[in-house]
C-alpha cells in the first residue's frame, strides 16, 4: 500500500504542518490528524491537519503537487 | 481471434522490423555487418576480428578471396557507391593484434566425426567440430589442405590461417588417402561431413528435404563446392553443416533447420543523402582512420520507419513488438502485484494522428490497435478516469449549454449546416460568428449546427457514449433538413467521415475557394506576416483536398507560403490529439515544442487546436480565419480553459442575439477577483474560475475552511463531480473576494 507520506522518503509531508491554520467554525488550531484517502478502488492515509472540533481539514499545495500528485500517478500506473 | 492475437499476426506475418540488412542477406557467412559497424567506427578492431572470426572461421582467407556479394547489395551502390565492406574486413585482419584463437580446457565429447575433403567446406565444419571438442579426423586426397580455394591466393598465407586457428585443436589428418567407399568410414565414425569439392566423389549419396545438408543416409551430411557452391559458400555450409551433425549426434534427428535467405526489407532511398566513398589513400587498402570514416557511411538499414516518425515510439523508444508485449500484459495481467499494468499510460499517449500506418511500409495500424486496447482497458473498468474526465465534461459543456443547433428564421430545410465544432469559439468566438455572418451573405438557408462532434468520447475510448451520442448528431442533422455540413474543424471532419459518412460534409476552406472570398478586414491592425509555413494538422491526413484547397485559399490572399519537412500524408499530430495532455503532460509539452521548432517561419493552421498549441509554445502561429477575417495576429497568448468557456458562450450569444434576435441573459458570477497570471495557473491543472466560485460559495455558506492566522486568508475545499477543489481566498467586502491561489487533486478524502 502506498504510503502518502513516503515512508519517510519524502519531505514534502512536513510542508503539511508548516503553516498553522486555524479552523474558522470553531476558531481553534487546527492538529495533525490521521486521515484516509481513497483513489481507483485503493485506500490509504496519512497525518493531516484536523479541527480538534469539527474535523475540517486543511491540506497546503505543496503536499497536493508533491507527494499526493506522486502517490495519484503511481495508482494510475498500478 | 482478439485484437491482441490479430495485431500479433499482423507483426509477425507484415512487420520487417527484425529483417537482416541487404548485406547481411547477401553474405554467406549472414555476417553481421551492422554490429561491426559500432566496432569499426571506434578502431576496435580486436572485437571486429573476434565477431569475423566466429562468423567466418577463416579471417585471413576469407578477407582475401569472398567476392563480396554484401558490396552489391549494399543500398548505397543505389545512391553513390557501396560500402567497402571488403576493405574494412581487409583492414579487420590487417589492424587487429590479437588473432589468436581462444583456448578451452575441455575434455573431449568422445564422438567420432569424419570430414571427407579437406577443401574450405571441410575444414570449416572440421573447425567449428574441434571447438566443440569433437573427435574430427579430415580424410584428404592430396597432400595439402584448402583444396581448389588454396590455388586462389598466397599458399603459405593460407596454411598459416589453417595453422592458426587449429592450433589449439587436436585434428587428425589423413593425408593422400582418398576415401572408396562410405562402409568402412561410417563403421568408424558416427558421423560424416562429405565435402569431396568440384566435381567430387557423391559415394551415391542423395540430399534429401529433411534437413539442412542431410542426405538419405543416416549421419551422413553434404554440402561445398560438391554440390556446385562457390568458395565462400562451400566454407559457410561446412561451418553450418557442423550444427546439423551435432543436432544427429544429439538427438539422431537429420531435421536441422533451412537458414531463411534473403531479406523482406524495403527502404526509401529517397531520404539516404548522399556520401562519397573514401579512397584508400595507399590504393589497396585503408588506413584505421579511412576504415572508420568509411563504416560512416553505413546507413544500417533496417526497417523503423514507425519508431522513426512517430512521437511515441520515438520518444519512448519502443519497438512494434515491445508496444505489443507492454500492451498485452496491461490487458491481461499476470499477476496481481504491480508489475502487471505497464502500458496504460502508454496506452492512453497515442494521439491516434494515423501517421503510424502512413509511414509503415506495410500499413500496419498501431494507432487502431492502442483504440482497441483503450477499449478493451475502458471495458474492464481499468482506466484511470481522471485521464479523459475533463474533456468529457467539456464536451458535455459545449453539446449542452453552449451548443446551438438552428435554421435561419423562415427556413424549412437547410442546404447547408456551418459545423465550427467546439474548440474554433472556445479559441475565439469571432471565428465563429464573423465566419457564420459571411457565410450567409452567401447562403443565407445555412444553419448554424455549433456542438461536439463526439471527439472525446471516442478518444476515451467509451463506444457506449459514442454510439448515442452519434446517434444524436444523426437526429439534429436530420432536423436540420439533411444539409450538406461545412466543418471548420479538420477533425470534425475526420470525424464525420469515419462514423457519419451519410452526412455529407465539405470543408470551410473549400466553400471559400468555391464561393470566393478576400480579405474582410485588411485595415485590421492584427500584426502578421507575409511568409508562414503551412502546417497541416494530423487530422487531415486522409484529406489531400481539404489540405491543397487552404495552400490555394492561402495563394489567394496573398501569403507566400513554404513547407515543413512532415506534411500531407505525413503530417504529425502538434499534441493535443488524443486529448492526451492530462495522462502524459511532460510527452505533449515535449511534442508540441518539437513541432514548434521544425521552422523558424510563422505557422499558418487550420486547426484550431494547433492554433492554441502553438500559442502554448510561444511560437508564431495563425489560423487561417486569423487574416481572412483580421482576428488575431501572430503572437497570442495560449487560452486558459476559463477563457474557453467564456467563449463559446459568447459566440452563443451573438449568434441567438443577432441571428434569432433572443436575448440570452448573462450567467450570474460572484464578485471574484482573479489575476490572470492566476487564471492560466489554475488553467495547466484544468481548473475553471467557476470552479473556485463554486468552492468559495459553499464555505461561506457554510462557515467552513481554515484561516491563516498570518494573512487572513481562508482556505476550503469542494469535491465537484470527481475531483476535489481548494481554493485560498480573501473576503474584500460582503459580497466580493479576491482569489488567491487554487489547485485540485484527484484522490478522495474519507467521507466525501
Amino acid at each position: 500500500m502506498p504510503r502518502i507520506d513516503g515512508g519517510g522518503r519524502d519531505q514534502t509531508i512536513k510542508a503539511a504542518f508548516e503553516k498553522k491554520a486555524v479552523c474558522r467554525r470553531c476558531n481553534v488550531e487546527m492538529i495533525p490528524k490521521k486521515t484516509f484517502f481513497d483513489y481507483l478502488g485503493h485506500n490509504f492515509h496519512t497525518e493531516i491537519l484536523c479541527c480538534p472540533e469539527c474535523g475540517e481539514v486543511y491540506i497546503p499545495e505543496k503536499l497536493v503537487k508533491g507527494r499526493m500528485a506522486e502517490v495519484e500517478q503511481e495508482l494510475e500506473d498500478k | 481471434m482478439s485484437f491482441l492475437e490479430e495485431f500479433e499476426k499482423t507483426l509477425a506475418c507484415r512487420c520487417r522490423q527484425n529483417e537482416p540488412p541487404f548485406c547481411q542477406a547477401a553474405c554467406p557467412f549472414h555476417l553481421d555487418i551492422k554490429g561491426l559497424e559500432e566496432k569499426w567506427k571506434k578502431s576496435r578492431f580486436n572485437a571486429a576480428y573476434r565477431t569475423y572470426q566466429n562468423a567466418v572461421g577463416f579471417p585471413g582467407i576469407v578477407a582475401k578471396l569472398c567476392d563480396r556479394p554484401c558490396e552489391k547489395a549494399c543500398i548505397r551502390a543505389k545512391i553513390d557507391s557501396s560500402v567497402a565492406i571488403g576493405l574494412l574486413e581487409d583492414a579487420t585482419v590487417r589492424y587487429a593484434k590479437r588473432k589468436t584463437p581462444n583456448a578451452y580446457n575441455l575434455p573431449s565429447k568422445g564422438r567420432k566425426v569424419a570430414v571427407i575433403g579437406g577443401g574450405l567446406s571441410g575444414l570449416g565444419c572440421a573447425l567449428r567440430l574441434c571447438n566443440k571438442k569433437y573427435e574430427v579426423t579430415i580424410f584428404e586426397a592430396e597432400n595439402y589442405l584448402g583444396g581448389r580455394a588454396r590455388s586462389r591466393m598466397d599458399a603459405a598465407e593460407f596454411d598459416k590461417e589453417i595453422e592458426n586457428q587449429f592450433q589449439f585443436e587436436t585434428l587428425d589428418r589423413r593425408m593422400g588417402e582418398r576415401v572408396s567407399s562410405l562402409d568402412s568410414v561410417l563403421k568408424e565414425f558416427e558421423a560424416v561431413y562429405v565435402a569431396t569439392g568440384e566435381k567430387g566423389e557423391m559415394f551415391g549419396l542423395k540430399p534429401s528435404d529433411e534437413g539442412a545438408f542431410a542426405t538419405t543416409t543416416p549421419g551422413v551430411f553434404t554440402g561445398g563446392a560438391v554440390l556446385g557452391r562457390n568458395d565462400m559458400e562451400a566454407l559457410a555450409d561446412g561451418l553450418d553443416a557442423s550444427l546439423a551433425i551435432e543436432r544427429y549426434l544429439k538427438t539422431g534427428g537429420m531435421n536441422e533447420p533451412f537458414r531463411k535467405k534473403g531479406t523482406l526489407l524495403e527502404m526509401n532511398t529517397s531520404l539516404i543523402e548522399r556520401k562519397e566513398a573514401v579512397l584508400p589513400a595507399a590504393g589497396a587498402y585503408f588506413t584505421e582512420e579511412e576504415a572508420a570514416q568509411e563504416i560512416a557511411r553505413c546507413e544500417k538499414c533496417s526497417c523503423d520507419a514507425c519508431m522513426k516518425a512517430c512521437d511515441l515510439m520515438r520518444l519512448h523508444e519502443k519497438t512494434p513488438r515491445r508496444i505489443w508485449e507492454e500492451v498485452y500484459i496491461t490487458i491481461h495481467p499476470g499477476t496481481l502485484s504491480r508489475d502487471g499494468t505497464w502500458a496504460t499510460r502508454l496506452i492512453t499517449t497515442c494521439d491516434q494522428c494515423g501517421l503510424c500506418k502512413a509511414v509503415c511500409p506495410q500499413h500496419i495500424d498501431f494507432g487502431e490497435f492502442f483504440l482497441q486496447s483503450h477499449r478493451a482497458m475502458h471495458n474492464k473498468g481499468a482506466m484511470p478516469w481522471p485521464f479523459h474526465d475533463f474533456w468529457l465534461r467539456d464536451m458535455e459543456f459545449s453539446s449542452g449549454p453552449a451548443k446551438v443547433c438552428r435554421r435561419p428564421e423562415g427556413v424549412e430545410r437547410s442546404s447547408y449546416a456551418f459545423f465550427p465544432g467546439c474548440q474554433l469559439s472556445a479559441s475565439d468566438a469571432r471565428y465563429v460568428t464573423k465566419t457564420y455572418e459571411w457565410i450567409l451573405s452567401k447562403q443565407s438557408d445555412t444553419a448554424v449546427w455549433m456542438t461536439c462532434c463526439g471527439a472525446p468520447v471516442e478518444w476515451a475510448a467509451d463506444e457506449k457514449k459514442h454510439g448515442e451520442y452519434l446517434e444524436k448528431l444523426k437526429k439534429e442533422w436530420r432536423e436540420l433538413g439533411s444539409p450538406t455540413v461545412i466543418f471548420a474543424c479538420p477533425n470534425c471532419r475526420k470525424q464525420f467521415e469515419q462514423y457519419l459518412p451519410d452526412i455529407p460534409g465539405v470543408f470551410l476552406s473549400e466553400v471559400m475557394e468555391e464561393w470566393g472570398i478576400e480579405r474582410q478586414s485588411p485595415e485590421s491592425e492584427a500584426e502578421f506576416s507575409d511568409t508562414y509555413a503551412v502546417f497541416d494538422p494530423c487530422s487531415s491526413r486522409d484529406f489531400p483536398e481539404l489540405q491543397q484547397s487552404v495552400r490555394r485559399l492561402a495563394d489567394s490572399l496573398g501569403i507566400c507560403r513554404e513547407s515543413l519537412p512532415y506534411e500531407g500524408e505525413k503530417a504529425r499530430c502538434c499534441g493535443y490529439g488524443g486529448h492526451i495532455g492530462i495522462a502524459a503532460p511532460a510527452y505533449t509539452k515535449r511534442v508540441a515544442y518539437e513541432r514548434s521548432a521544425e521552422s523558424s517561419l510563422p505557422y499558418l493552421t487550420y486547426c484550431v487546436n494547433c492554433r492554441e498549441s502553438f500559442a502554448g509554445q510561444e511560437k508564431d502561429a495563425v489560423h487561417f480565419l486569423d487574416i481572412i477575417f483580421g482576428i488575431n495576429g501572430n503572437k497570442r497568448h495560449l487560452s486558459t480553459v476559463t477563457e474557453r468557456r467564456q467563449r463559446r458562450m459568447e459566440a452563443k450569444r451573438w449568434l441567438l442575439e443577432n441571428c434569432w434576435h433572443e436575448t440570452v441573459e448573462e450567467e450570474v458570477h460572484m464578485n471574484l477577483l482573479v489575476e490572470k497570471e492566476l487564471e492560466r495557473k489554475l488553467s495547466e491543472s484544468q481548473i475553471l474560475v467557476s470552479d473556485m466560485e463554486q468552492v468559495i460559495e459553499h464555505c461561506e455558506k457554510e462557515n467552513c475552511g481554515s484561516l491563516d492566522p498570518e494573512t487572513g486568508h481562508v482556505t476550503g475545499h469542494l469535491k465537484i463531480q470527481n475531483i476535489t477543489y481548494w481554493a485560498e481566498y480573501e473576503k474584500i467586502s460582503d459580497d466580493s473576494f479576491r482569489l488567491w491561489n487554487g489547485y485540485s487533486h484527484r484522490m478522495n478524502l474519507e467521507g466525501e
